[in-house]
């Protein structure tokens, strides 16, 4: 644990440019899993709203600071209730839908956060985006991936800590049993109704967050950033990190984040890479499309079911080892 | 005064219906069994009570009136039930599963429990504690780390009972709780259920197939027949009534149900 945190916070002294802005990708993209994770894999709510919610806090960002001037410490913290609000409209169609049926109005509600941004920027004559100047903190500027490492680090270890403390508390269970049984947890005294909208209000105000630091990190905030990709990815990292398990959530994060820049890496050590650089994209597509399948067909459990059933072979044959010792 | 009563309690999905004019009451204290043949509408009534089906008619429950109440505001007033076929939160712990059981009794919100602040967490230990005791109570000590799935159905049905005492209820309402469990577990089960009738003086209803357990444990029984009550009464009197005889076996003349 502690090692861990050496190497997080030692990281930049070696790390290239290159590595650093895969680095901050990485935990951004770990704070909206670990969120789609909770909606998801815990109070098992289907969601392809994720785009939507992070393209909210990117906008208020980009509302915010442009129209009102605001600093990084109000336009947070407004992302954060922007999406609390958008959770609730999130959530209520699953107060009545479930499984597919509520994955598509959430994906309508998706079209319409972007139908609102965009209209923003035509209204505002942003024609290409909108572009937002670092914030600065403490007299400091916040450009470099380096000075952006520890600011996006903070918030993921935040993102970790909220999610854990509730997931080992009162609320944590309930998400639970609704998961496991809508029925026998309204039986059991569990406000079914709260809880699913308390889960979309947080996973949509974490997102939100994650939307508006990534708004602040590219410095430009444009609709055609957020396509319904984004949140078929999310739910590709929580499906191959592994369902129900915060540590999957963040090895999904690092996985689909990573597996572009693995794909291309692969594909130009390939005789005739020239060639391929065109077909970089479809090539990329495809390879994602395959992993997922791989994964929902052979390891549904993801990285954390695969890592489960290695240790449950080693933790059954352990025994033997014991005894074999003794004698 | 009676904790539980129930008046002309109909319901119909369509054109079936389940229960036609169901009245009884039940006092603290009490053990009543509902029993009747497969289709009697005995766990609809179960959910009428409990509130997930809505029912025509009147249920009271201390005084106030269950119909038009939400499942979760019923089980806060003091019901607490199990169920048929245990249904205990998989990939939860026993520990866990008896914990959720006890929600409606927690009282700090999402923002403490986001922040873990201490007031939280030690309100978090109290209830901990009791549940620990609620498990020593029915004697699963031994496999409350457990993953629930990792149990035998029997044990599994005692979790879910432990679970429904979690909540410190006035009245239980247990739907079968001996069916799927062999001769040692219902000997078992019948045992914590009159410790807990002793030690907590609640009143219990109770759906059961096992006439003997029945004749054994029952202050009351209730018989329902295609959504009717057929009797009502002390165990001796119904189990020797014509008509429950004959809905359970059709037509026999001097035989009786146990």
């Amino acid at each position: 644990m502690i090692g861990l945190f050496a190497l997080l916070l030692g990281f930049p002294l070696i790390a290239s440019q290159f590595q650093l802005d895969l680095a901050n990708q990485v935990f951004l993209a770990v704070i909206g899993s670990l969120a789609l994770m909770l909606l998801t894999g815990y109070a098992g709510q289907i969601s392809l709203g994720h785009g939507g919610l992070l393209a909210a806090g990117a906008y208020t960002v980009a509302i915010l600071s442009k129209d009102f001037g605001a600093s990084f410490w109000v336009t947070i913290p407004a992302s954060a209730l922007s999406g609390a609000l958008l959770g609730v409209i999130f959530g209520f169609p699953s107060l009545r839908l479930r499984g597919v049926y509520l994955a598509v109005s959430t994906l309508a509600l998706h079209f319409i956060v972007i139908y609102l941004g965009t209209e923003y920027e035509t209204h505002g004559s942003y024609d290409s985006g909108v572009i937002i100047t670092p914030p600065v903190l403490l007299g400091y500027s916040l450009e470099s991936p380096r000075a952006w490492y520890f600011m996006m680090l903070l918030f993921a270890v935040l993102a970790w800590l909220v999610a854990a403390n509730l997931l080992r508390s009162k609320t944590g269970r309930a998400w639970r049993a609704i998961r496991a049984n809508e029925t026998v947890a309204e039986a059991l005294g569990i406000g079914v109704s709260r809880y699913k909208l308390l889960a979309f209000v947080v996973t949509s105000s974490m997102t939100a967050v994650a939307g508006a630091l990534f708004g602040y990190y590219r410095g430009f905030v444009s609709g055609e950033a957020f396509s319904i990709f984004i949140a078929i990815q999310y739910a590709a990292m929580i499906i191959i990190g592994g369902m129900g398990s915060l540590i999957g959530a963040v090895l999904g994060a690092v996985f689909v984040t990573a597996f572009p820049y693995f794909i291309e890496y692969l594909l130009f050590m390939l005789p005739g890479a020239d060639q391929a650089a065109n077909a970089l994209f479809a090539v990329n597509y495809a390879a994602f499309g395959v992993v997922m399948i791989v994964f929902l067909i052979f390891e549904p459990g993801g990285f954390v079911g695969l890592w489960r059933r290695i240790a449950n072979r080693w933790v059954t044959s352990a025994p033997n080892v014991v005894a074999v010792a003794r004698t | 005064m009676a904790e539980l009563e129930v008046e002309n309690v109909s319901l119909g999905f369509g054109g079936l219906r389940v229960l036609r004019e169901v009245s009884f009451s039940a006092v603290a204290g009490e053990m009543l069994a509902l029993i009747g043949p497969n289709g009697a509408g005995k766990t609809s009534l179960f959910n009428c009570i409990s509130g997930i089906y809505s029912a025509s008619g009147r249920i009271r429950f201390r005084g106030q009136d269950l119909i038009g109440r939400k499942p979760h505001e019923i089980a806060a007033l003091g019901v607490g039930r199990t169920f048929q076929h245990a249904e205990l939160f998989p990939q939860m712990s026993v520990l866990e599963n008896v914990l959720t059981g006890r929600h409606a009794r927690f009282k700090s919100g999402a923002w403490s429990e986001m922040l873990s602040l201490p007031a939280m967490r030690r309100e978090e230990d109290a209830h901990r504690a009791h549940v620990e005791r609620i498990i020593a109570f029915v004697e699963l000590q031994w496999v409350q780390g457990a993953m629930v799935e990792s149990l035998s159905f029997g044990t599994q049905k005692i979790v879910g009972f432990a679970r429904a005492l979690a909540a410190e209820p006035t009245m239980l309402l247990l739907d079968e709780p001996s069916a799927g469990l062999t001769r040692e577990e219902r000997e078992d089960l019948a045992h914590f259920i009159l410790k807990t009738k002793e030690a907590l003086g609640i009143c219990i209803v109770w759906i059961e197939h096992d006439m003997q357990m029945v004749a054994d444990l029952a202050d009351r029984i209730l018989v329902l027949d295609v959504g009717r009550t057929i009797a009502c009464g002390p165990p001796e009197a119904v189990l020797r009534d014509k008509a429950v005889i004959q809905a359970y076996l059709g037509a026999v003349d001097g035989a009786s149900v146990t």
